[in-house]
């Protein structure tokens, strides 16, 4: 672990090799998945880091579902364009409910961004004509070229899904350890006090909102294009739930938490193959037990441990 | 429209609203108090619908007995969580919001697996409907209306005329004053829980008698509540009596003009703008 940013090279050559290898239909329809959990988790993660959750996250990703499945099918615009417009619509309208909602703290947030959420699913599920009503839109085309993006070739999505992921990481990341990432920490930490330092913190935490709201869109937009169907059934409360217990899994610490959680918990339902009802059973489970056992996540835990090895070699 | 439909709507709207008022106690009782928002409630009305469904239709108790069953269980299940999880957590707002959500879902999942889907109902106490000055309304309502209105009677004159009502107020105010004046806060606590998962229990058999049971019915009165107690600001009982009429009559008002899958949406509408005006709700405080 002498040179971290050697690891990462190597793991993304990895990731991207590993295709050659593994041409498994549903080994990539996994990986897919993973990807857009995992740019959800991050973008999350990032408002996170003031001490606020957005509950309405699946609800940004649904507006960007929505607009690139509106815009592709309706309007027959390429997937390339309809993609980056679908972000920024996302981002759009998470300004003026930011706005509002953010000028509550705490729980009053989380219980705004949540009421939020329903409301967008609620109006997409209300006015059948455009939104498709409670059945959602089915045969959303997939993106050019299309005989390159086909149902059965998976590889080119896989490929899609880890430039986005690592773009979306990279982003985040570079802003995290920013002056700006530097004023959300201090945010957390006491927000009374960043205000007396000069800092503008409605504005930063709007701005914070505005970018999580952006990446939402975006994998909102990879997951109608990818899947060819979304409905309000998807875009659930309980998928921002999902979203934010794979945060508290994985860590508040660092962006390795967000990211870590949401590969191991979108692998593990898999591999047991828990579905349904029960998935959000362990779900519940998890999220209890990871609150009340590792505080900081498996990151945390990890990195205690390691700096509890590493003190004793010290010593001794 | 004429006078006695808009005399029907308004009567619908008030008694669904005193139900969520009920529930919205609940949980702006434990805000009020210990700062915790209790994620779980929703469950607790869910699981004494049951309870209540259970003993009375199936075992054939008394409904009276059957919901003073479900109002116990209700508070043990609510005490536990308490113990389990909050307290363990410091009562810390954030953590205690998100774990409760886990236990919500783990419950209402576990529900799912117990129960199943097929819909059911409390069968009513007082079968048949009542005829007032050309407005029809089912006995059940009434009772249910009548039950609710009382209890928020007996939780204001608890708060405010017997020494453990006032020793949480007087948590509420301030918690450290309260100790240093001999009021033990983790005993004040206890019933505090107690009090809210009761009146929990009470709301979901009235809501399981007027609109059936299933393991989602929790989620739609919490978020209600949650609504509600923004309005009226947290921690105000005076608040969450007027924000939970007046969300009832709400509802009951574009249920009927435009659908009831509209009615939340509007809400929210309501409270984004009340939002606006008065961030801290009507009667509320800053947290």
């Amino acid at each position: 672990m002498s040179n971290p940013r050697l690891a990462i090279a190597g793991l993304v050559a990895l990731l991207a090799l590993l295709p050659l290898v593994m041409r498994d239909a549903y080994f990539l329809h996994v990986a897919v998945v993973v990807a857009i959990n995992v740019i959800m988790a991050v973008s999350m993660w990032l408002l996170g880091i003031t001490g606020l959750i957005s509950f309405g996250q699946a609800g940004f990703m649904f507006i960007g579902a929505m607009t690139t499945a509106l815009l592709t099918k309706l309007s027959g615009w390429p997937f390339w364009a309809a993609m980056p417009l679908s972000a920024v619509m996302a981002g759009l309208i998470s300004a003026p409910v930011g706005r509002l909602s953010l000028r509550v703290k705490g729980v009053y947030f989380f219980l705004v961004t949540l009421a939020f959420g329903q409301v967008v699913s609620g109006v997409f599920a209300y006015f059948q004509d455009p939104f498709g009503g409670w059945y959602g839109i089915r045969d959303i085309p997939p993106p050019q070229p299309a005989w390159l993006f086909t149902t059965l070739n998976k590889v080119p999505f896989y490929y899609l899904g880890l430039v986005l992921v690592l773009l979306t990481c990279l982003i985040i990341y570079r802003v995290s350890r920013s002056w700006f990432g530097m004023v959300l920490w201090s945010i957390r930490e006491n927000d009374l006090l960043a205000t007396s330092a000069g800092i503008d913190v409605p504005r930063c935490k709007l701005v914070a909102f505005i970018v999580s709201a952006f990446f939402a869109g975006l994998a909102g937009s990879v997951y109608a294009a990818y899947f060819g169907y979304i409905s309000p059934l998807v875009f659930t409360f309980e998928y921002s739930v999902n979203v934010l217990v794979y945060i508290v899994v994985g860590g508040f610490g660092s962006i390795a938490g967000p990211i870590t959680g949401a590969v191991v918990l979108t692998l593990v339902p898999e591999l047991f193959r828990v579905t349904g009802k029960y998935q959000m059973l362990a779900f519940g489970l998890i999220l209890v037990f990871s609150m009340l056992l590792m505080p900081n996540g498996i990151v945390g835990a990890i990195a205690g441990a390691w700096q509890r090895l590493v003190a004793r070699k010290g010593g001794s | 429209m004429s006078g006695t439909l808009i005399a029907q709507i308004v009567t619908s709207g008030l008694v669904t609203g005193l139900i969520y008022m009920l529930i919205a106690l609940g949980v702006t009782l434990l805000f009020g108090i210990m700062r915790v928002v209790n994620f779980v409630h929703g469950e607790l009305v869910m699981l004494s619908a049951f309870a209540v469904y259970f003993l009375g239709a199936e075992a054939g108790l008394p409904f009276w007995l059957a919901l003073t069953i479900a109002i116990a269980g209700s508070a043990g299940v609510g005490v536990a969580c308490q113990y389990l999880l909050f307290k363990r957590l410091h009562y810390e707002i954030l953590n205690c919001f998100i774990v409760g959500i886990g236990a919500s879902f783990a419950i209402r999942s576990a529900s799912w697996a117990i129960f199943g889907p097929e819909p059911i109902a409390i069968p009513p106490v007082f079968p048949g409907v009542l005829k007032l000055g050309g407005v029809f309304i089912a006995k059940q309502r009434l009772f249910a209306a009548v039950l609710c209105i009382a209890l928020a009677i007996l939780l204001y004159l608890f708060l405010h005329f017997t020494r453990p009502g006032k020793a949480m107020r007087a948590v509420e105010q301030d918690s450290e004053a309260a100790l240093l004046m001999g009021i033990k806060p983790e005993s004040v606590y206890v019933t505090a829980f107690i009090i809210s998962a009761g009146l929990a229990a009470v709301g979901g058999a009235m809501l399981g008698s007027l609109f059936g049971i299933d393991p989602e019915m929790g989620g739609e009165p919490l978020l209600k509540s949650f609504i509600i107690v923004q309005l009226g600001g947290m921690g105000s009982i005076a608040g969450t009596v007027i924000a939970g009429l007046f969300i009832g009559l709400s509802d009951s008002i574009t249920g009927t003009l435009l659908g009831g899958e509209l009615a939340f949406i509007i809400d929210f509408a309501i409270l984004m703008i009340f939002l606006i005006v008065r961030p801290r709700g009507l009667f509320g405080y800053d947290v």
